[in-house]
């Protein structure tokens, strides 16, 4: 196969011309209360092709391999039209020509585990929280994901390399009275399935709370200090930073390109911000992007100050700045899109206890529970929290969303804490069409935000 | 008859085909400037099997992929039990959601309507960073069933998305239209884009409080989202939804009418039958603010003891698609108009909002028909807009503050977000923001 797809690429008449081709298998097993709404395994294929031509670029995707040819023949017309309504050729920056294998091997790899006992075990998570007497239903599912992939370019490139992924996942929903609360669950991120076994201490804790939230009352609108725990810091680094360190965001953003030039000084010393792919098992882990460029780890803001940028080959060479290795793709359904591998807020100074001793009227958010970016304005919310009054951590809160404007926001970050924790599931919405990908990690300590907008009925 | 669902007849009890094959080419530019061209050409199917009295399902890509049906047959000896049949052979409403003319448009067409989009928009506003995408699609679905169903739709759409960024912000304004046929330059709305563009050029954040807002049709989806929530099947099985036992309560204000309608010529995502080959129908949800009905597909329609609406879609809050098992989804949602227009809510307006979007709306707790986000939009005072809403959060229960809808524009136009819905502007008397 690869010989083919590299004759078909080095073939092309256009200027650089890309292929990928990959064979995935799924394997999904859903609880959706006591039903299990499904049990499948299976295999799909798919291409994806990309080529530059006179300063034009053009994308195809397709199902069928056989179309590997036309398309790309395609895409190479495509390019030239759209050179012709160009003003400013696309240029790619200079990537070292791979020819290796970067295979993915486990002692436990999914692959090896029979069904049965994937059933088994999503069974079992869902029968602990059925089993609880505040629970109305639950959402319980076990997912892999193991694609093989080739990639091939007309500089000579051949790659062949593996994305693999299991994660068992879910939702725990209470009920009391008119009340409903949901909260997550998630296991795993990488290509381990032992690390989804034995986490039934895990789950229990999770099922706790959402017992208990039923019983919280909502939060109260308002602006507030926070401090956030680990998962909530991690999605805000992601949301509210991270997206806009994607330099697809600001390539065409000249007001965004201005304010975020390296060396500005975005946040106080105490904040060191990387993005790392090379970090073992996490979920944005991997040693080779869906551009065939070498993963590597970026410092983002170093002591308060903008370091790095994550890019592609394309944005590479727009700003003349390194390759970073942070073009993806979740399928071969997609083109690949600058994103963050795994993100990570640095360890920090601060305890927990001088956090919470500085608040006198505020709140603790605990939880990720999703978030949207848009340029510098974020929102995000958390799945509980608790009032701080007066130094103390007080009762419980739900219904928490919070949202504000980055660079106010990074100047807020007055605490950093000495405990990192990494989000076992990834998960990351990007691009037209949305591309959700699991494989996008997230890490921190606590941190103190001195304000921020929290919603909320009440 | 497919030659797989005649084999699938021969080896499993019962059987369902699902092929969609999409052709898809999609300008776009960045900054003013065409960024690419890309090209979709793929197929995908799902084959759902009942064997020995258990569901099972596979997915693939072409029919004649070996091992398929067994993949099916053997998730089946892990299934559940079926608690539903297959769909019957049917007759379908006519639906004509099909133009040749889109189907024959080249990347060179499309780029063509790019040009002159660009060209008025920045005669309107030279210098913006305009974004844009425009493209055709043509989608033929076929399922068919060994219970005879044989259920075939082609349908095209052609559509163009343009905005930009606000001036020295990362947040914009973005407007849209779709059609089944070519696209001619939507000269109105790049009129109103750039006088909302002009609104935004100062910002404002309004007083912690409560206030009033409009709902532009793009924000139709802030309470459209939460009301599926609640008229969802599945929530209705699972205890989960706020609606249950409340057919005939008035749970909206009386302004409000939402109709699901996928029999429209004109809308490209019309359909007549719905991802299990059940007939799509016109069906009332809200009548004068009462419900009037729930949304079932096959499966939670046998567990309420009751047939699907046809409302059985493959899809999930953030994409779906062959690989998604079929859920109850609203087909197309509209919101009937009322006799207000738009400037009269405005000047109506001591101090208010308009709203035509939302950040972070899914991670609210919406499935009890609530929301919490970042409002994009106005702020208003004394009756005129006086800018753009910055760092404003605006908080509601639907069913407590959807009560009391002050008005209902006569204007009513296709909304771009997680619900393709059709609404007009809509005014409520007081919602939650959290500003200064």
């Amino acid at each position: 196969m690869k010989e083919k797809l590299s004759r078909i690429v080095t073939g092309s008449p256009a200027d650089y011309t890309d292929l990928r081709y990959e064979e995935n298998r799924k394997t999904r097993v859903s609880y959706r209360g006591r039903a299990l709404s499904e049990v499948a395994s299976y295999a799909t294929f798919g291409g994806h092709v990309r080529a530059y031509a006179d300063g034009g670029k053009a994308i195809a995707t397709f199902s069928q391999p056989d179309r590997a040819e036309a398309m790309a023949a395609s895409v190479a017309a495509s390019a030239r039209t759209a050179a012709r309504h160009r003003d400013k050729p696309l240029r790619l920056a200079k990537s070292p020509v791979v020819d290796e294998a970067f295979p993915i091997s486990s002692d436990s790899h999914p692959a090896s585990v029979s069904i049965e006992e994937k059933l088994r075990l999503a069974a079992h998570y869902n029968d602990m929280i059925l089993a609880e007497s505040s629970v109305v239903t639950s959402e319980t599912d076990y997912d892999e994901f193991v694609s093989r992939r080739v990639f091939v370019n007309s500089e000579g490139s051949v790659i062949e390399y593996d994305v693999v992924i299991v994660n068992v996942a879910g939702r725990i929903v209470t009920k009391r009275g008119g009340i409903v609360q949901r909260v997550r669950f998630a296991f795993g991120g990488n290509e381990h399935f032992d690390h989804v076994v034995g986490r039934e201490d895990d789950l229990r804790r999770s099922i706790e709370i959402a017992c208990r939230l039923v019983d919280a009352q909502p939060a109260k609108a308002g602006r507030y200090p926070v401090i956030l725990d680990p998962s909530e810091a991690g999605l805000f680094i992601h949301e509210a930073f991270g997206h806009l360190s994607e330099s697809d965001s600001l390539q065409n953003n000249p007001a965004f390109r201005a304010r975020l030039k390296l060396g500005e000084v975005l946040a106080d010393p105490i904040l060191n911000v990387s993005d790392n792919p090379t970090l073992a098992e996490f979920p944005g882990s991997y040693r080779i992007d869906d551009e065939g460029v070498r993963a590597v780890r970026t410092p983002l803001i170093t002591d308060g100050k903008l370091t790095g940028r994550l890019h592609s080959r394309e944005t590479a060479a727009e700003f003349s700045e390194p390759l970073s290795g942070n073009m993806r793709a979740v399928d071969a359904q997609y083109t690949p899109v600058v994103r963050m591998s795994n993100i990570l807020i640095e360890r920090g100074e601060s305890t927990f206890e001088e956090m919470v001793s500085s608040i006198e009227d505020g709140y603790y958010l605990v939880g990720a529970k999703g978030g949207q970016t848009s340029g510098d304005q974020f929102t995000f919310g958390a799945q509980w929290g608790f009032r701080i009054e007066g130094g103390k951590v007080g009762p419980m809160v739900r219904d928490i969303n919070m949202s504000g404007e980055l660079f106010s926001t990074l100047k807020g970050i007055s605490m950093v804490g000495d405990d990192v924790t990494f989000a076992e599931r990834g998960g990351c919405g990007k691009g037209s069409p949305m591309q959700l990908n699991r494989m996008s990690g997230k890490g921190a300590p606590h941190i103190k935000i001195d304000e921020v907008t929290i919603g909320g009925v009440a | 008859m497919n030659p797989l669902i005649e084999s699938a007849a021969a080896c499993v009890d019962h059987a369902e085909l699902y092929c969609v094959r999409q052709h898809e080419i999609v300008v776009r530019y960045e900054n003013a400037r065409l960024e690419s061209i890309n090209e979709t050409d793929t197929s995908s199917l799902a084959l759902r099997v009942i064997d020995g009295g258990r569901l099972g399902a596979t997915y693939g890509v072409t029919p004649d992929r070996a091992g398929l049906i067994d993949e099916a047959k053997q998730a089946a000896v892990h299934g559940d039990p079926a608690t539903f049949s297959f769909a019957p052979d049917a007759a379908y409403p006519a639906v004509a959601n099909f133009s040749e003319e889109t189907a024959a448009q080249s990347s060179e067409d499309i780029a063509t309507l790019c040009e002159s989009v660009k060209e008025r928009i920045l005669s309107l506003r030279p210098g913006l960073p305009l974004k844009m995408e425009a493209g055709t699609a043509v989608r033929t679905l076929d399922i068919g069933t060994t219970q005879g169903a044989d259920a075939t739709h082609r349908s095209s759409e052609a559509y163009l998305w343009f905005g930009a960024p606000f001036a020295g912000a990362g947040i914009g304004l973005y407007s849209a239209v779709a059609g089944v046929s070519p696209l001619t330059r939507p000269d109105e709305v790049i009129r109103e884009f750039a006088r909302w563009y002009e609104w935004s050029e100062t910002t404002s954040t309004p007083k912690t409080g409560r206030l009033p807002v409009i709902f532009a049709p793009d924000a139709s989806s802030l309470y459209l989202l939460p009301l599926w929530a609640g008229l969802d099947g599945d929530a209705v099985e699972k205890n989960t939804s706020p609606l249950i036992d409340r057919i005939g309560d008035a749970i909206l204000s009386s302004k409000l009418t939402i109709v699901d309608d996928p029999l429209r010529d004109d809308a490209p995502d019309a359909r007549p039958f719905d991802d299990e080959a059940i007939a799509c129908q016109r069906r009332v949800l809200v009548d004068q603010g009462a419900l009037t009905g729930f949304l079932f597909d096959l499966r939670t329609a046998a567990a309420q003891g009751t047939v699907s609406t046809g409302n059985g879609l493959k899809r999930a809050l953030f994409g779906g698609g062959t690989e998604t098992a079929p859920a109850p989804w609203p087909m197309s949602l509209v919101v009937k108009p009322g006799d207000s227009t738009f400037d009269a809510m405005i000047a109506d307006l001591d101090e208010g909002l308009i709203l035509f979007g939302g950040l972070g709306f899914h991670s609210g707790n919406y499935p009890q028909g609530q929301f919490s986000i970042q409002g994009v939009g106005f702020h208003v005072k004394g009756g005129r807009v006086v800018g753009r809403l910055e760092n404003t959060m605006v908080s509601a229960d639907i069913y407590t503050d959807f009560a009391n809808v002050h008005a209902v524009s006569r204007e009513q136009r296709r909304s771009f977000g997680l619900l393709n819905s059709v609404a007009p502007y809509v005014m409520v008397d007081s919602l939650q923001v959290a500003g200064t």
